[in-house]
């Protein structure tokens, strides 16, 4: 293992995994190294920018209609089954039904210790299976006199790898960048204040993300690890 | 909807339309779909040399852009080059399944095409602006390492096929595929 430290052995792997010659259980083997490891992630992203422009140097081929068919099947049939925790269209046309919006003041409430200013937003972040995994609640940031979020991890069973560690961001909607609001810990329910500088974005926000990260947070001030939960802003009050 | 005339231009309505599909825009994934289709096909269709896998594949990797084109701003690539990518490693995962041992002839793979030193692809890709850089760096590899590159690359050719097709010992096709890629990358980031 520590063999794939070195960092001329790391590039010339993920060369040749870009490549395709990388192939059976060194492949699979390199794709779960992948999963945990920023770093390598950007060597190979670095390797795929650098061979990609070949991989178009062929043909277009127009596949055939009856693909576009199925695949939109798919879509839509996915769309259709999407559950009302991650569906937007569900809560910003606010078509909510009243024993959803009981559940969701039910976590907004649990998240709050009673002499606070009530949530008035709440995210409720899913992981890439659909399920929720957790929760970011927070007040109107002008009722607070020391701005922060509550975070809650609703999944089953958390799990951190070693030397990374979780960071949430604020997604700004549209072309903005996101915008970091701290690391989280594994701890179930966790308070995180704000910076000054973030509070003012807090209001306008549509969506929270958690990325992976190497220990100690993102180096680039923007995510670049996976994105494993995700979620919509929702006002409920 | 009309094409995009630049790469640039291209990338940046992709960057917008992927955004639209994280917020479950179908329409924008359609746009998208009509952009990138005939692009990618070729890509799988050349790795995987069979009509009727390549459609399956790119089925699968349109749901899971869509699926997952929130993840598209973590990637920090080019937005062609993060579907690409998706493509690529579906399509040689696919291939190298136990139950896909043989390979259909209906693609016929043109290791000729890629020996001599002006070859088609090459040609069209130092025509393609952006891609001008790395047809200029693989002229400048040695004739074997530059094929046995190309064919990995482009056909998804292993290296005991590469050794299979090219006819040489598979330490020496290694070397080649290992010293060209050195080589390679010494030449982009020298400019």
């Amino acid at each position: 293992m520590a063999s794939y430290r070195n960092p001329e052995l790391r590039d010339r792997l993920a060369a040749e995994y870009v490549l395709g010659t990388l192939v059976g259980r060194a492949r699979a083997r390199f794709q779960s190294l992948m999963r945990y490891d920023p770093g390598l992630r950007r060597v190979v992203a670095e390797w795929e920018a650098r061979l990609t422009p070949l991989a178009h140097a062929g043909k277009e081929i127009a596949p055939p209609d009856s693909v576009w068919r199925a695949i939109n099947r798919r879509v839509r049939r996915a769309a259709r089954r999407t559950g009302w925790w991650e569906s937007l269209a569900f809560w910003r046309t606010f078509a909510v039904t009243s024993a959803a919006f009981v559940v969701a003041l039910g976590v907004a409430i649990g998240l709050m210790p009673r002499p606070e200013p009530p949530i008035s937003t709440v995210a409720v972040m899913s992981d890439s299976g659909g399920k929720p995994a957790m929760v970011v609640a927070w007040p109107p940031m002008k009722a607070m006199r020391d701005p922060h979020i509550r975070v809650k991890i609703v999944q089953d069973h958390p799990t951190m790898a070693p030397t990374t560690s979780w960071e949430l961001w604020l997604l700004p909607g549209g072309k903005a960048a996101p915008v970091s609001l701290g690391q989280v810990s594994l701890d179930e329910v966790q308070v995180m204040k704000l910076p000054k500088a973030v509070t003012a974005k807090m209001q306008g926000a549509w969506g929270m993300a958690l990325s992976v990260e190497p220990a100690g947070g993102s180096p680039t001030g923007a995510p670049t690890g996976p994105i494993i939960f995700q979620g919509e802003c929702v006002r409920i009050l | 909807m009309s094409t995009p005339s630049s790469p640039d231009a291209l990338a940046e309505r992709l960057a917008g339309l992927l955004g639209q599909c994280a917020l479950g825009n179908q329409r924008a994934f359609a746009d998208l779909y009509a952009l990138t289709s005939a692009k990618l096909f070729g890509v799988a269709l050349r790795i995987l040399r069979r009509q009727d896998w390549a459609e399956e594949v790119l089925q699968e990797c349109y749901v899971n852009i869509w699926n997952h084109a929130g993840d598209y701003a973590a990637a920090r690539s080019a937005p062609l080059t993060w579907m690409t990518s998706i493509v690529r490693n579906r399509s040689l995962d696919w291939l190298r399944r136990p139950q896909s041992e043989t390979t259909g002839e209906e693609y016929e793979i043109a290791v000729e095409a890629w020996q001599d030193q002006a070859p088609g692809p090459l040609e069209r890709l130092a025509a393609a602006g952006e891609a001008a850089q790395l047809a200029r760096c693989l002229e400048q590899l040695e004739a074997k390492q530059r094929q046995s590159i190309v064919l990995a690359f482009f056909h998804g050719l292993s290296h005991a096929e590469l050794s299979g097709h090219m006819k040489e010992p598979l330490g020496t096709v290694k070397t080649w595929v290992r010293r060209g890629l050195e080589r390679l990358k010494t030449c982009l980031s020298g400019t």
